[in-house]
């Protein structure tokens, strides 16, 4: 009964790929400079008062979804929460830049060099992922051959 | 109808994550700016603007005042000074000499006290003297007194703040420059809550007819005024509430570096002191008072402290979206830096009560 695959069917895939590699390199970068991070964060003009917990429960939950999407099989779980999460960071940074009287960045890594502005595209790339991938999975799931699959 | 219910359900969880970091944003704000315990007097326009002057750079600061003339200093050309004739408008440039030019400056600044004029850096450090008109300064103390900041008092003293060598907190002191034995530490001037450096940083202020000097703390609702001697007339607490500085201070590893976790809450960002009157420019918003004014002005809150009392307070607007940076009184004038310009305010002597 299968039809041919398209393209389409690999996305959730690659999306689950993509989103590990960013949430364990972004967690990690935050982890080895973990002082400074949490300064960067203290300095949010955001997350003052909640700085403490935030240096935390970041990387924290970066990690495990990144475990979520990659080792089990809640993926749509995985995905809804990492859509959540980038749509937070996304928040984040649109607040940040049009409402604050300063500018600091937290995000770790290579990421930390990249503009404002690419990193609103950046990060509304991965939430219309995140999205798409999720329609993508709901569809199959509609299908009784895929649902036997899983 | 199962793809319309994906569709909801992805929305419901955009909004509500979009909701979370709005919260807490509008939380935070309020935390910083907010607080509301005390309540200002906005009397009508104790100051109405005479112009404002545009000086093309935004790293001028106010060196002086004498007989109408006002000096400013550049932090980025630290030998140049712009002379203003505050009645007419016109601008001077002026160039000062040093006989000795190869010191290590990195914080130099320059200060007025008619007839003199003082280049002052404490990381030298170095204390230049030379007369208002001449601009020939000649380097004056060969002693070794390191410090943070100073402000010449008369022509021969200096109010300096510097760091004790014994605890390695914050000290205010007095330097007299003629006599080579006299320097007067007081190490009980400065109250430490945290650390006694970050926790007690502040203004020091001289009032215009070298009686007095005083010092405003930023983190929390107190100054404190001495005589020239170092002795402590009266401590005053602000109409704010904030009594203890809130700081949050770490240190790194291996014990070199101590950073700030977060911004300080700043209690008073700015004072100027002339007779009886402490002027504050503080950051915080009052009982009754609309938030929007925090974005539009700079509030300045008037102080007697002869008779420990709050008088009253006004708004100094944003010039071209800059706030205020520096503010002094001198005769009927409020001198103030916005931005890239300077704005002369003429004061309403009813509400400016000096002492006789």
């Amino acid at each position: 009964m299968k039809s041919s695959k398209s393209i389409y069917q690999y996305i959730p895939k690659i999306a689950c790929i993509l989103f590990s590699i960013l949430f364990i390199y972004a967690g990690t970068s935050k982890l080895l400079d973990f002082q400074n991070f949490k300064t960067q964060l203290g300095q949010s003009p955001i997350l003052t008062a909640y700085a403490e917990y935030v240096s935390w429960g970041i990387p924290s939950i970066e990690f495990i979804l990144a475990g979520l999407l990659l080792f089990t099989k809640q993926i749509l779980l995985g995905l809804y929460a990492s859509y959540a999460l980038m749509v937070m960071f996304t928040a984040y940074i649109i607040i940040i830049l049009n409402f604050s009287d300063y500018i600091p960045c937290s995000c770790g890594g290579v990421l930390e060099s990249l503009g404002w502005t690419e990193h609103l595209i950046f990060n509304s790339g991965f939430v219309v992922l995140a999205i798409l991938s999720i329609l993508i999975l709901k569809r199959d799931s509609l299908k009784p051959n895929t649902i036997s699959n899983v | 109808m199962f793809r319309a219910s994906t569709f909801i359900r992805l929305l419901s969880i955009g909004v509500l994550s979009i909701s979370v970091v709005v919260v807490l944003f509008l939380m935070s704000e309020d935390q910083v700016h907010r607080n509301n315990a005390f309540t200002r007097r906005f009397p009508h326009h104790p100051i109405s603007k005479l112009y404002d002057l545009d000086l093309g750079y935004n790293s001028y600061y106010i060196s002086g005042y004498v007989d109408n003339q006002l000096y400013l200093g550049n932090r980025t050309a630290p030998l140049h000074l712009l002379k203003i004739d505050l009645a007419s408008q016109d601008t001077t440039h002026i160039k000062i000499n040093l006989n000795k030019k190869n010191l290590p400056f990195r914080s130099a600044e320059i200060k007025i006290v008619s007839p003199y004029f003082f280049l002052l850096d404490g990381t030298v450090p170095a204390v230049f003297r030379g007369k208002i008109g001449m601009w020939e300064a000649n380097l004056w103390d060969e002693r070794d007194i390191y410090f943070s900041k100073a402000i010449p008092m008369d022509s021969t003293t200096l109010f300096v703040k510097s760091t004790s060598s014994r605890t390695f907190e914050s000290i205010l002191g007095i330097v007299d420059l003629d006599k080579s034995s006299d320097i007067l530490f007081k190490e009980d001037l400065l109250e430490k809550q945290i650390d006694g450096v970050f926790d007690v940083d502040g203004i020091m202020v001289v009032s215009d007819d070298d009686k007095f000097i005083g010092y405003v703390y930023y983190y929390r609702n107190e100054f404190m005024i001495m005589n020239n001697d170092l002795e402590l007339e009266t401590r005053m607490r602000t109409i704010d509430t904030v009594r203890t500085a809130q700081i949050s201070l770490s240190t790194n590893i291996k014990k070199l570096k101590i950073t700030m976790n977060a911004p300080p809450v700043y209690i008073n960002k700015n004072a100027y002191m002339t007779n009886n009157l402490m002027l504050i420019h503080s950051d915080r918003i009052g009982k009754f008072e609309e938030k929007v004014m925090h974005n539009q002005a700079a509030i300045i809150d008037i102080y007697d402290w002869t008779k420990s009392t709050y008088e009253l307070s006004f708004y100094v607007y944003n010039l071209n979206e800059s706030k205020l940076r520096e503010f002094e009184v001198h005769d009927e004038y409020f001198v103030s830096l916005i931005g890239n310009s300077l704005s002369l305010y003429k004061l309403k002597p009813t509400h400016f009560k000096m002492r006789e």
